[in-house]
């Protein structure tokens, strides 16, 4: 799981591991994030979640070994 | 199409990169954009925006726009270059280039990439206050 831009802030880590029961789906692991991480709450809606390289909904079925991202709104230009 | 996509903490050198534009002989219009960092970010003043990137994830956003450019365009190229790191007021932070045959649809796709990445690749800004 890693974090980017003020996420990171708010969780005072870039990345960390979480261990899922099988068939959990990003949405559900967001809630555990927030869970674990309670300074993102402000930001749950507007969160953007990736999985690897793609963005995915909620209902994304993790992998073992998916690397997941959590950030903010992009803002490039 | 032909596409170039740089993601770079050096400073953006426009001229540099109009130098060695290349154009096919049917094409009849360029289009240049720059991204330049305002001394206001919101209302408060600033020196600089420090930029940060998911870069593998940004190259392949990138590509995907690119390539729903190709799908929508007749355009010969698009090159794209953003800075990453502290870019001062007045700097270029983004430089995006389009060729097509004609302006129309260079215009519209630049416009695209640019609403795009400002959707989809993550990018993120830190301004540096004044």
């Amino acid at each position: 799981m890693k974090f980017w831009s003020y996420f990171r802030d708010h969780t005072g880590c870039a990345e960390t591991a979480l261990e899922l029961a099988k068939g959990t789906t990003l949405g559900e692991t967001h809630a555990a994030v927030l869970d674990e991480f309670p300074k993102l709450a402000g930001s749950k809606n507007s969160t953007l979640k990736a999985v690897g390289l793609e963005y995915e909904d909620d209902d994304f079925v993790l992998s073992d070994g998916d690397e997941v991202s959590f950030f903010p709104p992009v803002q490039g230009g | 199409m032909k596409t170039e996509l740089t993601i770079s903490t050096g400073a953006i050198d426009e001229a540099a990169l109009a130098k060695c534009r290349e154009m096919g002989k049917g094409m009849g219009a360029v289009i240049c954009f720059s991204g330049v960092v305002r001394e206001i970010e919101g209302d408060a003043p600033i020196t600089a925006i420090d930029y940060e990137a998911h870069e593998q994830m940004a190259r392949h956003q990138f590509a995907l726009i690119f390539d729903a450019v190709e799908k929508s365009w007749p355009v010969e190229s698009v090159r794209l270059v953003h800075r990453l790191g502290v870019v001062p007021v007045n700097e270029p932070s983004l430089w995006v280039e389009v060729t097509a045959p004609h302006r129309a649809e260079a215009f519209d796709a630049c416009q695209f990439v640019i609403d795009e990445m400002k959707q989809k690749v993550p990018i993120w800004k830190k301004p540096i206050p004044a």
